[in-house]
């Protein structure tokens, strides 16, 4: 089992007057090479659900294993190697560095690995290529077209070979033909194996064939219709 | 390839970022920079010029003898008779008593002074060895009346060019004249630019300075433990006598030094706070770009420490250039151009002096004080400001 | 002294470790105070982080201490052109009771910053932290350390006036019996020499026999042996190979050679020694750490690193510090 989720609890600024329960004792498992769609309401605790499969913090209560590690109590510093280990993000702004080449873009989670800018290089090329944005390399992420853009941040969310690739809202930017490749995108990555969660109202994403189940979130809790 | 260790190449990788962030913000930095070196370039001409007018204070104080002697009247300085010496032969420890004659003379057609200096050199101590401070020449011997050395700036206002000799003229404006036996050398310019050194009975010939009198008396004390005791004796055999001690000459020189170096430190000092303040500001003030940029960094996987390692080697790279900048400025200035906007402040007898070329001698302890003057201060009022935009929360790149 | 660029340069750096060190120990308070690592509140959150403060303004306080400590010392170099009698460092350090001191605390700062960031790396590569509450129970016992330093400092400097008359290295280190100021006594050359060379081959082959195979009391050995060769190493530094680097029989000074004159051959010196002491020494003070939870394996990874970094810097040493005596020899007396 890869993501395994057991009355996961997150409850923000505990013990404050501000205190608010994000997502409240979700339970949930997720095979490997499968394809889920997050849906639910801004609000509805799909953010800080999709933070908590991503590694970017712990639950409060419960318990959230991520391939293999279970998330509780794990210091932020041991999160952030697991996470760059283990997750591939795409944004719904692609939060891509703008006056940043593409290149380096890509190799951005290689940084703090120590690996070499030769590899570096090669690593990204290789995905370029994959991804038919090699003419773009050392143009500014910010200068290059919405779709290119999101292909930039597929091949960064893929640069570290990570098994399981998170993406919120991906197609929220994209127009129907863009977003219809970007699915094609996934598909394909499933079948090379990877575990992808993708958090979206879009009905092109959620209606796609690859899609294995569809999991909606209302009010911090999985809503089952 | 050769390997290289992750832990290495991994602090290489942040270095590399490090330089590509700056170079992103070349307008924000370039500005911090510019003003940091200015903050340096004015620590290290002070430092260089402080280093440079010591060393110029040593070689004064090298060849002053231990106790001075000078005939005082109605509060004021007049001639010593030489007769005053052997009422002093009593004093045991005494070395050496030479008679000297220090003036200077005002040249009304080129409005400049002279340092006019006449002794036996060959009755001091270590008089022998001045003759190596000449670039030709000897010094005027006793018998050899009418002849002097001459400084290298002397011979410039006085237009010699390659002429032996040269007219002074006496209180009652007739005319004496002097064959040049000798050239100071370069190596000595801050002592000796503007002086005349001639014989004792010439100089009393020029200022018209009675027979067997002289400006003042130089004591050579053999024990330097014993230079007090026998200053008070001095004074006790010649009460109408000033006795003036290196050590008191030297601590008198000290006092005015130290207080303007330390008045000029603090003056910088204050610069350098109101660098630190703007450091501190540039640094923390995160503008929505640079946070959205960390919260990316972290959410892809960069540790807070990292973010941390890439805001030292900013800091580092910024204020390594603006030393290298500041201190190359410095030396220039010192070197080139004489100091030029800190020797005012500094120098408070180039009133008397003419102008001489400050050689700055740089050694790593000099940089050092400089590097803790300034980058120290520097890196650590960015410590605190780095750390804060390093704790931005990575799931700020995903809300 | 004040009103001098380097007693100010001086301040300056010890008053900026000083503010340094505080704000570490206001995080080692908070840390040691609401430290639980199985809340999620908002205050743990921030703890973690401050955890990466404190631990880089440790590793800039170790920087800048490193920096002060040549400071000081080329600091007192300077001094001794106003301190009638002081020729070196030595003299000017000497020119009151407090300049020795200061130096001292100021060498064991290095040492225990040092070991306090050793003591954090261990730490946090174990996902427990388990060294939190010692770690930063260690910082808190540091702070005096820093007090102490800061203030030995500015009396050095407040007390020194150029009017003590005050002894120079020819007299304190010097084999002449001038007087009775003789620091160091009764050691002949060649038994010094022995005794050098002799704990360098010692200590190089115990440091060989713990990476092949790990035993502890040769590694307690190991760590004490370095305590006495950093001893040793001095010594012989001040009393014999000074003197073939001046090239001058009775010169024995341990701060002339840190001057241009010597190619600031002294700082080779005391850069191999002092770090080479350090890695050594901590061999062995790791050792408790490894029963805590999950960290055997690092601390003996960091024992191995740290064996082998002391053992290159021993060799360089060695090289170092014989060339100017080979150098000697070699050349029959002329160099």
């Amino acid at each position: 089992m890869l993501i395994e989720l057991k009355d996961t609890t997150k409850i923000y600024n505990q013990g404050k007057p501000n205190e608010v329960t994000a997502l409240s004792d979700v339970s949930l498992r997720i095979e490997e090479q499968t394809m889920i769609c997050l849906q639910g309401a801004s609000g509805s605790g799909k953010s800080t659900l999709l933070a908590i499969m991503g590694c970017v913090f712990p639950p409060t209560s419960g318990s959230a294993a991520i391939a293999g590690k279970q998330l509780s109590r794990m210091p932020d510093r041991f999160l952030t190697i697991h996470r760059r280990e283990t997750i591939g993000f795409i944004f719904q702004q692609f939060n891509l560095l703008p006056r940043l080449s593409v290149l380096d873009n890509i190799t951005l989670p290689l940084l703090p690995l120590g690996i070499s800018p030769p590899e570096r290089k090669a690593r990204a090329r290789k995905l370029m290529e994959h991804l038919s944005i090699s003419h773009r390399e050392s143009f500014p992420a910010g200068q290059i077209s919405g779709g290119e853009m999101q292909r930039v941040a597929i091949a960064r969310a893929l640069i570290n070979n990570q098994p399981i690739i998170l993406a919120d809202e991906p197609t929220a930017h994209l127009d129907s033909r863009l977003s219809m490749e970007f699915m094609q995108i996934m598909a394909d990555l499933k079948k090379e194996g990877k575990t992808i969660i993708i958090a979206s109202h879009d009905t092109l994403v959620s209606e796609h064939p690859a899609i294995d189940k569809i999991i909606n979130i209302k009010d911090g809790r999985i809503h089952v219709p | 390839m050769a390997m290289i260790p992750k832990g290495l190449e991994k602090q290489l990788n942040t270095l590399d970022f490090a330089l590509s962030s700056l170079w992103r913000r070349k307008l924000k930095n370039l500005g911090i920079m510019m003003v940091f070196s200015l903050v340096i370039f004015l620590l290290g001409s002070f430092q260089m010029l402080t280093g440079a007018l010591t060393s110029s204070a040593d070689a004064v104080l090298e060849n002053t003898p231990e106790i001075t002697i000078q005939k005082m009247s109605a509060g004021r300085q007049e001639a010593i008779p030489q007769t005053y010496i052997k009422k002093l032969n009593s004093i045991y420890g005494i070395r050496a008593i030479i008679p000297r004659v220090w003036g200077y003379y005002f040249d009304e057609s080129t409005l400049a002074n002279f340092t006019v200096l006449a002794l036996d050199h060959n009755a001091m101590p270590n008089g022998s060895k001045l003759n190596l401070t000449l670039s030709d020449g000897h010094f005027p011997k006793k018998t050899e009346t009418g002849t002097a050395v001459l400084g290298g700036s002397v011979q410039d206002i006085l237009e010699l060019g390659d002429r032996r000799v040269f007219s002074l003229f006496r209180p009652d404006l007739s005319l004496k004249s002097f064959q040049v036996v000798g050239i100071f050398s370069k190596q000595t310019d801050l002592l000796t630019n503007d002086l005349i050194v001639m014989n004792v009975d010439d100089a009393r010939d020029l200022f018209a300075i009675p027979t067997s009198h002289v400006t003042d008396l130089c004591v050579y004390v053999a024990n330097p433990t014993e230079i007090e005791t026998i200053a008070k004796k001095i004074a006790g055999l010649l009460p109408d006598t000033r006795v003036l001690t290196k050590s008191q000459i030297q601590k008198t020189y000290q006092v005015v030094f130290s207080w303007r170096s330390g008045f000029a430190s603090i003056c910088l000092l204050t610069a350098l706070v109101a660098f630190a303040i703007l450091a501190w500001d540039k640094a923390s003030g995160l503008s929505p770009e640079e946070k959205r940029e960390i919260g990316i960094l972290k959410i892809l996987g960069w540790e807070t420490g990292d973010i941390l390692a890439v805001r030292f080697w900013e800091s580092t790279l910024v204020s390594a250039l603006a030393f290298i900048i500041g201190c190359t400025a410095a030396y220039i200035h010192v070197a080139f151009f004489d100091a030029s906007l800190l020797k005012p402040v500094m120098v408070g007898w180039s009133v008397i002096h003419p102008p001489f070329k400050l050689l700055p001698t740089v050694t790593l302890a000099d940089l050092l004080l400089i590097f803790t003057f300034s980058v120290l201060p520097y890196l650590g009022a960015t410590v605190i400001p780095a750390w804060r935009c390093s704790t931005v929360p990575p799931d700020s790149a995903i809300r | 002294m004040f009103l001098n660029s380097w007693s100010l340069g001086l301040t300056l750096a010890g008053l900026i470790i000083l503010v340094l060190g505080v704000f570490a120990c206001r995080t080692a308070i908070r840390v040691l105070r609401h430290w639980n690592p199985s809340s999620d509140t908002n205050l743990q959150i921030t703890l973690e982080n401050e955890i990466w403060l404190a631990s880089t303004l440790v590793a800039y306080g170790l920087g800048f201490q490193i920096l002060t400590l040549v400071l000081f010392v080329l600091a007192a170099d300077t001094f001794c052109q106003v301190i009638v009698g002081a020729m070196c460092a030595t003299g000017a350090l000497l020119a009151n009771n407090f300049g020795m001191p200061a130096l001292l605390v100021k060498i064991a700062g290095v040492f225990l910053y040092g070991f306090w960031i050793v003591l954090h790396k261990l730490d946090i590569s174990s996902e427990t932290y388990p060294l939190v509450k010692i770690k930063y129970i260690y910082l808190l016992l540091i702070l005096p350390l820093l007090f102490a330093d800061i203030t030995l400092q500015t009396l050095y400097i407040a007390f020194l006036s150029p009017d003590i008359i005050t002894s120079c290295c020819a007299v304190v280190f010097g084999s002449s019996a001038e007087t009775g100021r003789n620091l160091i006594v009764g050691f002949s050359q060649t038994g010094l020499l022995f005794l050098y060379y002799g704990s360098i081959i010692v200590l190089a082959a115990v440091g060989i026999i713990l990476l092949k195979r790990w035993l502890l009391p040769l590694a307690v050995v190991f760590s004490a042996g370095w305590l006495w060769f950093l001893g040793v190493a001095t010594v012989a530094i001040i009393s014999v190979f000074s003197s073939y680097i001046y090239a001058m029989p009775y010169h024995n000074c341990p701060f002339c050679i840190l001057k241009p004159e010597y190619h600031y051959i002294g700082f080779a010196l005391y850069f191999t020694l002092i770090p080479a002491a350090f890695f050594g020494l901590s061999t062995a003070l790791v050792e408790p750490f490894k029963n805590r939870v999950d960290l055997a394996g690092q601390v003996t990874k960091y024992q191995r690193t740290a064996i082998k970094i002391s053992l290159i810097f021993l060799l360089l040493l060695a090289a170092i510090s014989s060339y100017h005596y080979l150098l000697y020899k070699i050349s029959g007396g002329e160099s």
